[in-house]
């Protein structure tokens, strides 16, 4: 099963940038409409996110968005149209990016596995977040239940308008080859 | 290194909460009756719009069952579970999930998980929770988190 073009490719990938064009900038800053559309749909009372006299007297003194909302600020506004073409990819692309090397090499189907966060500080509405992803490291080939694959992890960075750090995130996906589907 | 305290530590539910925290102390439990417009609406709050989590046709497409929920929700629903139980005055430090096996519409997800170890580091509790989410396949998520919370009423 050894390519070892494809491994030297994939390995190369190492340390460069996830998406092409570098950081994510935010399309909007921590804003309070997104936050209490997140916490009516996961059901989440707590206070602190959308109560401002609640947020005051906490620990945090005014209100602060969900942490776990950090990838949500970075996530690219979608295009619609098109998107069961590009197989299912939420935004346009005018060429290959890196992941294209997988789906290339057979690996079309992804399955997130893994996702670690760290959080310095919690965002406030008006904060405008920048993430910048790189790749951090891809297994060798390996069988997994779905099928052969390999598990691709990449590390983002999280900051703020000054540049400061507010948070990490490691992400691990499977890229696989599904079981009897052809190749 | 700070040390473990043999003393419940942190008010609970806010400023002058009752009750302390220690190992072992379990959480509370959190159960999620899954149906396709939770995951959905959890999907679209994330602002994540793969098909897979909003079109059931392109997810049997890709050969799963139905429609599953998002790794968003997922991490969404694990601060949810832990800062019920902790109270508003908690702050998520870290938080580690990794993916079992998916849950789909009808199942039903619990969330359960103990406290594994507590210190102080300056104004601050630590707090450290190992957890699951259990569907109806077995273990969807499988996490730690590090939780903290102001100091209050340490007793040494």
């Amino acid at each position: 099963m050894s390519d070892p073009t494809l491994d030297e490719r994939l390995a190369a990938l190492v340390g460069t940038f996830v998406s092409r064009g570098g950081p994510q900038v935010a399309p909007d800053p921590v804003n309070r409409p997104m936050i209490r559309h997140w916490t009516a749909a996961f059901g989440d009372a707590n206070p602190v996110y959308v109560d401002d006299e609640a947020a005051a007297v906490s620990r945090f003194g005014q209100v602060v968005a969900p942490p776990l909302m950090l990838q949500t600020w970075t996530m690219p506004t979608p295009e619609l149209t098109g998107i069961a073409e590009r197989g299912g990819s939420p935004v346009a692309t005018d060429g290959p990016g890196p992941l294209d090397l997988f789906d290339r090499a057979g690996y079309v189907a992804t399955l997130a596995t893994n996702s670690e966060f760290e959080f310095v500080r919690y965002l406030h509405p008006g904060d405008v977040v920048a993430a910048e992803t790189v790749f951090e490291d891809v297994s060798e080939e390996k069988q997994t239940r779905l099928g052969p694959g390999r598990f691709v992890t990449w590390a983002t960075t999280y900051t703020d308008g000054d540049g400061e750090v507010v948070g990490r995130q490691r992400f691990r996906i499977l890229k696989f080859r599904p079981e009897g589907v052809p190749s | 290194m700070s040390g473990a305290l043999d003393t419940p530590v942190a008010a609970r539910g806010g400023a002058g909460g009752a009750g302390g925290i220690a190992v072992g102390d379990e959480l509370t439990p959190l159960v999620i009756d899954v149906t396709a417009t939770l995951i959905v609406a959890g999907a679209i709050a994330t602002r994540d719009f793969m098909p897979a989590h909003h079109d059931r046709d392109f997810a049997n497409a890709q050969g799963a069952p139905d429609i599953f929920m998002n790794i968003l929700s997922d991490t969404a629903y694990c601060s949810r579970f832990l800062t019920d139980w902790a109270g508003p005055d908690a702050m998520v430090r870290r938080l580690a999930i990794r993916l079992g096996v998916p849950v789909f519409p009808g199942h039903t997800l619990t969330y359960t998980g103990a406290v594994t170890a507590t210190r102080v580091e300056g104004d601050e509790a630590i707090v450290e929770v190992s957890f699951r989410a259990a569907g109806d396949l077995g273990d969807h998520v499988t996490g730690t988190a590090e939780l903290s919370l102001p100091v209050a009423g340490v007793t040494q």
